[in-house]
């Protein structure tokens, strides 16, 4: 039975291609744009995920990780004081201006300052033992490769935030930054370039466990204070993500246009079979006159939906894969985040599109009258 | 031996009316028409072209519902069926050839064929290509069983036509100007084939056609004008006899 409208969209290609490409364009937009947001997002919370502490407590009002405010540097012995809590740290992390050399204006930054040490929590993984040691020295700083055209710097150059003087001493590869470009201090130097957090103030405090399944419960216990708030390592990551999804309102302008091209999909292909079974009209008019019944000519059409849906998916897996790709070749940050969840999800929702489509396709089959063949 | 189905009509047709359209604009096509046909002769139905001879082959066999008037196909009354029954009635026992050959062309004349016994009687692929090729085999088709309708004559393209009708063996097969499209030679090759599904399966075959040499190929002739049967013809010596032997019972 699949061979029937197999063999059909084959030998009529021609006439199925705008429904097999509206689907490829559907699935392809989905997951380009779900991949996108996910690849965006999962910048956002970078601090978070690139780091080795399984609790994060910080101000009451705190909704994202880059909205930190000041604490009290005291807080620490609330975790410390705790029998799952194997060490603590304190962390800063804050907005500052940071000015490029020769007057060449200023742009926002995201300072990040951390214990340099092999064991620190809030260290980023993508720092190498000796860019700590180069980070030991009070007044240097490191950012990323990717941001160097926007600060107007270069490794040896000077530059200032807040005022107070840097150097840059080193870059790290592929840490893209959507807010402002991370940089990455020593604890010292970023209480010079974040002037709100004065000293014996911090804005997070990271804690490890000794065993940590009990992060969950370390956080019910800090938590009983109103006065600070804390997470998981997970539940902050998600809530960072979350936060600027809605915040940027970009989530619900992606699920639009996606709902967009998944209709204009839909149309299309829908559009595509009616035409093909109008165009067999006569033929299927045939098969009513010998008694065949409808829902074989039904099935026929769903059928032939399905396999438009199963190559049109077939075509933009590859496609999204290469897009993502490039993307990656030229702007140098994998922006695009294509997890298999994802791409199911996509192919799955597609596939239901296109057999949707084929439903509706079936109005067509009202036309089929067998009397009209009697000319 | 006489076979009891050779004596009472396989097909009956009683006061057939058929008008179309409303009020002023209403035309009526059929005039109180009954018509009989018998298994195992082929019947060809003549006459000038808007007479009305596609309305009553439609009425006959199932397709067009008659305004008035009965049609008893095999002892049921067709049209007293519901909609779902007269289907069930047409998929086991009639077979259609139309003008157009109604090919689909992406399919083989094989699978054309097969499609049928598939979908109509659900049979499994091996034995639906065992007898599409014993079909096309019969219709001198075998050498071209894997070829698309662009790839064959309009003669070819008929008789696939004509195997697809015939190939779940139907008691009735209805023509309908199944050789208008065609050459003489063509066209004699298909009314040939008609006639050995009458004479060879005992099928009964309604044939509509103009042309004049068709008459000497067929059992019987019927005249159609103006939306009324004028006369039958009966030029071989089979149907009186049976008309003999049903006087003599
Ligand atoms: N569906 C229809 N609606 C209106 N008029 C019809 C319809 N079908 C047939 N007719 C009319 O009925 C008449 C007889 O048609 P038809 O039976 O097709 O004649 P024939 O097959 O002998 O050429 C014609 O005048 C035709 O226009
Ligand atoms: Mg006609």
């Amino acid at each position: 039975m699949a061979s029937y409208s197999l063999t059909t969209l084959w030998y009529e290609r021609q006439r199925y291609v705008p429904g097999v490409l509206a689907v490829a364009f559907s699935a392809l937009l989905i997951a380009l744009q779900v991949g996108l947001l996910l690849g965006l997002f999962s910048i956002t919370s970078i601090p978070i995920d690139h780091t080795k502490a399984d609790v994060w407590m910080g101000a009451p009002e705190v909704s994202s990780v880059d909205l930190g405010r000041p604490i009290p540097e005291g807080r620490l012995a609330r975790m410390a004081y705790l029998s799952e809590i194997k060490r603590c740290e304190i962390y800063l992390q804050g907005f500052a201006f940071w000015s490029k050399p020769n007057n060449g204006g200023s742009e926002l930054c995201m300072v990040i300052g951390s214990h340099l040490s092999p064991d620190s929590l809030g260290k980023i993984k993508e720092l190498t033992p000796e860019q700590c040691g180069l980070l030991a020295e009070e007044g240097t700083v490191i950012i990323d490769k990717s941001d160097e055209k926007k600060l107007g710097v270069e490794i040896e150059k000077k530059a200032e935030i807040s005022g107070y003087p840097v150097r840059v001493v080193s870059t790290t590869h592929g840490l893209p930054s959507l807010a402002g470009p991370y940089v990455l201090c020593s604890i010292a130097t970023a209480r010079k370039c974040l002037p709100v957090w004065k000293d014996n103030t911090t804005t997070y405090v990271l804690g490890q466990c000794r065993n940590r399944q009990d992060a969950p419960k370390v956080v019910k216990q800090l938590n009983q204070y109103k006065d600070v708030l804390a997470f998981t390592q997970d539940e902050f990551s998600k809530r960072t993500r979350l936060h600027w999804l809605l915040r940027t309102k970009a989530g619900i302008a992606l699920g639009y246009a996606a709902a967009l091209g998944l209709l204009v999909g839909a149309v299309v292909t829908s559009q595509t079979l009616y035409a093909a079974t109008v165009a067999s009209l006569r033929e299927y008019a045939v098969l009513r006159a010998l008694g065949i019944p409808r829902w074989r000519i039904a099935f026929m059409v769903v059928s032939q939906s399905f396999w438009i849906g199963i190559i049109g998916i077939a075509l933009a897996l590859p496609a999204a894969y290469g897009l993502a790709w490039a993307v990656e070749y030229f702007i140098r940050v994998a922006i695009v985040a294509l997890p298999w969840w994802l791409l199911s999800a996509a192919a799955a929702v597609t596939l239901a599109m296109a057999l949707v489509s084929g439903l509706f396709a079936l109005r067509s089959l009202r036309q089929i009258e067998p009397a009209m063949l009697l000319r | 031996m006489i076979d009891d189905s050779l004596l009472t009509p396989a097909l009956q047709g009683v006061h057939l009316s058929r008008s179309f359209g409303e009020g002023e604009t209403k035309t009526t096509v059929l005039y109180d028409v009954s018509i009989e046909l018998f298994s195992g002769q082929i019947t060809l139905l003549m006459g000038p072209s808007g007479s009305g001879k596609s309305t009553l082959l439609a009425i006959l066999s199932g397709l067009l519902h008659p305004d008035s008037g009965t049609v008893m196909a095999l002892g049921h009354d067709l049209w007293a069926m519901s909609d779902l029954e007269r289907e069930r009635f047409r998929l086991r026992h009639c077979g259609f050839i139309f003008q157009g050959y109604n090919l689909f062309n992406a399919l083989t004349a094989r699978q054309q064929l097969e499609m049928v016994l598939r979908w109509g009687e659900g049979a499994s692929a091996g034995e639906a290509r065992r007898r599409a090729e014993e079909m096309l085999d019969l219709l001198g088709l075998a050498k071209k069983a894997h070829l698309r309708p662009t790839e064959l004559s309009g003669g070819e393209k008929q008789r696939v036509a004509i195997g697809r009708a015939l190939i779940k063996e139907p008691n009735f097969c209805f023509a309908d100007e199944p050789t208008s499209a065609l050459d003489w030679k063509a066209g004699q090759q298909v009314i040939e084939l008609l006639r050995s599904a009458a004479h060879d399966r005992g099928a009964t075959v309604l044939v509509v056609a103009h042309d004049a040499r068709i008459i000497e190929h067929v059992d019987r002739v019927v005249h159609m004008e103006d939306g009324r049967l004028w006369q039958q013809e009966e030029h071989e010596a089979r149907e009186p006899v049976l008309h003999t032997l049903k006087q003599a019972r």
